[in-house]
Parts: structure tokens; C-alpha cells; sequence
């Protein structure tokens, strides 16, 4: 049987020394989300959001507390499980797209089904699915230079899909975007979390993005300040 | 637990590598001139005087001359392969930093230490190859030019094809030898990469 929370932290903390002092990024979070929502991170730059991030990607170790996803402390998992944790149960969209020039939007899109083992034009025919589905139908061969910024985003949306992960972690996807094209990219995360039941946790300081949210997190210096709920009218 | 039972496989082919790697090399194609470059020179040098030595040790056994390569030539050819390797290495160590981000991303995507590792040392296999064969051919041309007007085109009468297919075997593995050495500690730097950082990293 699978608990209701997708993802618990339990007094989780992350330092850093900096030229002999402690920078404390993250400061005891604890914090369950709940499987299925869309839960936005708010709170100014260096209030530990991405670092929270990171840590529930297993990318970067705590230094106290833990992390538990799905009922698995990923603290205890090795570099294949972790590694496994990010190809199929987590997907990222970055602040800068990240997505790789070489390839086309086609292949940057399968590339994560490729270190999943699904075969070539299995991978492939998904890949196209999913870049169709975001509205890029006509741009599967152009190279991430030749589209536009918002285009990019929904590239390495589809990217972040690719292997139907539960999670999806996106750190400010908004924040290189124009206003318009901005609300368009929520939109389009938010439909997924709505067609697709994955849930999504989206830092941001944009605060159009908290309209979509089913409850809002206000970090402050490493430490939840406070949860509400969002979507006011029902 | 349930979980336990999936298989939680990660993979990443050879042939994967070879399409990613050869689909980089066409896009990064300056740096990788470079680095073929490094490989051809030391390579074109080394096949150039063991195919002189080649062409002499056929025309002695037909003629009995005693004309041979030197030895302090090979001491020198030994030094351009040390430099190749040296150069090559700088090239794939700036090749390392310029695609922290793509490093640090195919991480995220659940790449693991060792598909990196792979990736660039697939790409060192191909740049090895085409620098091993380019060499290989300048070194033909330059050796047949050198012995031809030192004692005569009438040498290559007795051209041993056998020796020069053996040489050209011998050439490529030394190729694919000094560039996957050159390469082994960049390709560490890349796969040890901590992704966090990486993806902080602007260049």
C-alpha cells in the first residue's frame, strides 16, 4: 500500500562552508507532498529553494535529516539506485531549458528513454507523442537554437515527461520567459499535472505561478515560513 | 516492498554512444579538427620513418645498400608522440568545460558516472581513428616522396605491400592507444562531475 505523500522531508538541513563560515541553505524543512498536487515554492533567491530541489533529486547529499520518496529514504540508496530515481521517477525542467544544442528537439527528448533501456524507435515514436502533445508537431528536427525561448521551455517539458515520471521538479521554468509565454508554460505544466496526475513541485518568485498550485510553501533563510492553500476559487 | 522488484535497469549501448558521440563531433567540429590534428601530426611523423624504414629494408634485401633511418630519428618521433598526447589532452580538458552543463543535465537525466566516461572516450575512439588514418596517409605520401628522391623512384619496384598493411594496423592501434590514454583523465574529470555544480556553472 502506498502512502498518500509522495515525498516526506523530515528536518532536513543543507550547509555549506564558505571561507570558514556556515551558509545555511536549507535549515530543518519538513515538508510532505502529497502525491498528484501541484504544490508551488515561493520565497526570494537564496531562500533555499533550489537546494531543496536538489535534494529531493538525490542530486546532492544532506547534512542532516532525510528525504524519503515513495517510503524510500533515498539517503540509503547507492549511485545506480539514485541514478535510476532520476531517469524514471523524477523529471526536471530547469530555469535555463538545459537542453542539449547537438541534438535536435527529437532527440533530446528520447534521450532520457535511451539511459531508461527503452529501445531506439520505441523511444523515438514516444519522444514524438509527447513533443506533439506540447504543440511542437512541426519542430521535431530543429535544433534548440533554432526555436524560440518559450519553445525551448515546452521541448524540455516534453524532455522532463519522457519517461512518465511521478515527480516532476521545476525550478523557476518561468524565469527566462516573457509574461506571456510564461503563463502559457504554467498552463501547460499545470494540464499535465491535471491529465497526467504527476506531481508537480515548482519553485518560482513569479507569482502568476501560484494561481495553478494547489498549495503554496513560503520559504524564508533555509526554513518553511508557511504553507497555504492555493486556488482560492474552487 | 514492492519497489524492490522492478528491474531498475539504467543503460546506455555502445552504439548510443557512438550516435551522441559522432553527432557531437559533427556539431563541435573546430575543436575536434583540433584534436584530430594533434593526433596526425604525431601519427604522420611516426609512419612517415617506419615506412621509410620499410622501403629501405625491401630495397636492401634487392640490392644490398645499408641505408636505414637513424636512431636519434626515432628518439625525436617519440617526442611528437608525447607532445600529440599532451595537446590532446589539453583539447578534451577545455572539451570537458565547455559541456559542464550537458554533462551535468544528461546527469540529471540519470546518466550515470560511467556512461560519461563512455561517451568521451567513444568520441576519442573516432577522432583516434580519423587521425590515425589521415596520419597514416600523410606519412605514405611523405615517405614515398623522401625515399624517391633520395635514391630513386626505381625502389618502389619492390614496394612490400605486406610490411605497409602490417604498418597501417600497427599505426591505427598506436593511434587509438596514445588517444584513449590522452583522454582517460579528462574523461574522469567529466564523470566525476558533480552535477549540482555543473549545472551552476556558466561559461
Amino acid at each position: 500500500m502506498k502512502s498518500d505523500n509522495i515525498i516526506e522531508t523530515e528536518d532536513l538541513a543543507r550547509y555549506y562552508e564558505v571561507g570558514g563560515e556556515t551558509i545555511r541553505a536549507l535549515d530543518g524543512v519538513d515538508l510532505k507532498v502529497r502525491r498528484g498536487e501541484y504544490l508551488s515554492i515561493v520565497g526570494p533567491s537564496g531562500s533555499g529553494k533550489t537546494t531543496l530541489f536538489n535534494m529531493i533529486g538525490g542530486l546532492d547529499r544532506p547534512t542532516r535529516g532525510k528525504v524519503v520518496i515513495d517510503e524510500v529514504d533515498i539517503s540509503q540508496l547507492d549511485a545506480y539506485e539514485l541514478a535510476w530515481l532520476r531517469c524514471r521517477k523524477i523529471g526536471y525542467i530547469f530555469q535555463t531549458f538545459n537542453l542539449i544544442d547537438t541534438l535536435t528537439a527529437l532527440e533530446n527528448v528520447a534521450l532520457p528513454t535511451i539511459f531508461a533501456g527503452v529501445p531506439r524507435d520505441e523511444g523515438t515514436k514516444k519522444a514524438e507523442a509527447i513533443l506533439r502533445s506540447v504543440g511542437l508537431g512541426e519542430r521535431l528536427n530543429h535544433k534548440p537554437l533554432q526555436l524560440s525561448a518559450g519553445q525551448q521551455q515546452r521541448v524540455a517539458i516534453a524532455r522532463a515527461m519522457a519517461n512518465d515520471p511521478a515527480i516532476v521538479l521545476a525550478d523557476e521554468p518561468t524565469g527566462n520567459l516573457d509574461l506571456h509565454t510564461g503563463t502559457e508554460i504554467i498552463n501547460l505544466i499545470s494540464e499535465l499535472n491535471k491529465a497526467r496526475g504527476m506531481t508537480i513541485i515548482a519553485a518560482t518568485h513569479d507569482l502568476k505561478m501560484i494561481g495553478v498550485s494547489d498549495r503554496v510553501v513560503w520559504m524564508r533563510d533555509g526554513k518553511i515560513e508557511r504553507i497555504e492553500n492555493g486556488k482560492t476559487t474552487p | 516492498m514492492a519497489e524492490g522488484k522492478e528491474t531498475r535497469r539504467i543503460s546506455f549501448s555502445l552504439s548510443d554512444a557512438f550516435r551522441l558521440g559522432y553527432d557531437n563531433i559533427k556539431r563541435r567540429f573546430r575543436r575536434a579538427a583540433l584534436i584530430v590534428a594533434a593526433i596526425t601530426l604525431g601519427i604522420a611523423f611516426f609512419s612517415t620513418l617506419s615506412l621509410m624504414d620499410a622501403f629501405f629494408k625491401a630495397y636492401a634485401q634487392a640490392e644490398g645498400s645499408s641505408l636505414q633511418v637513424e636512431s636519434y630519428q626515432y628518439w625525436l618521433v617519440l617526442v611528437s608522440l608525447a607532445v600529440s598526447v599532451v595537446s590532446i589532452t589539453n583539447s578534451m580538458l577545455i572539451a570537458v568545460y565547455e559541456r559542464y552543463r550537458e554533462i551535468g543535465t544528461m546527469k540529471c537525466l540519470g546518466a550515470l558516472d560511467q556512461h560519461v566516461l563512455k561517451l568521451f572516450l567513444v568520441e576519442s575512439v573516432i577522432l583516434a581513428l580519423v587521425g590515425g588514418a589521415l596520419g597514416f596517409g600523410i606519412g605514405l605520401v611523405a615517405s614515398i616522396v623522401s625515399v624517391g628522391f633520395t635514391i630513386g623512384f626505381k625502389v618502389f619496384s619492390q614496394t612490400p605491400i605486406g610490411a605497409i598493411l602490417i604498418l597501417f594496423g600497427e599505426t591505427v592501434s598506436l593511434s587509438l592507444i596514445l588517444s584513449t590514454a590522452a583522454t582517460v583523465y579528462p574523461a574522469y574529470r567529466a564523470a566525476k562531475l558533480n552535477p549540482v555544480e555543473a549545472l551552476r556553472y556558466e561559461i
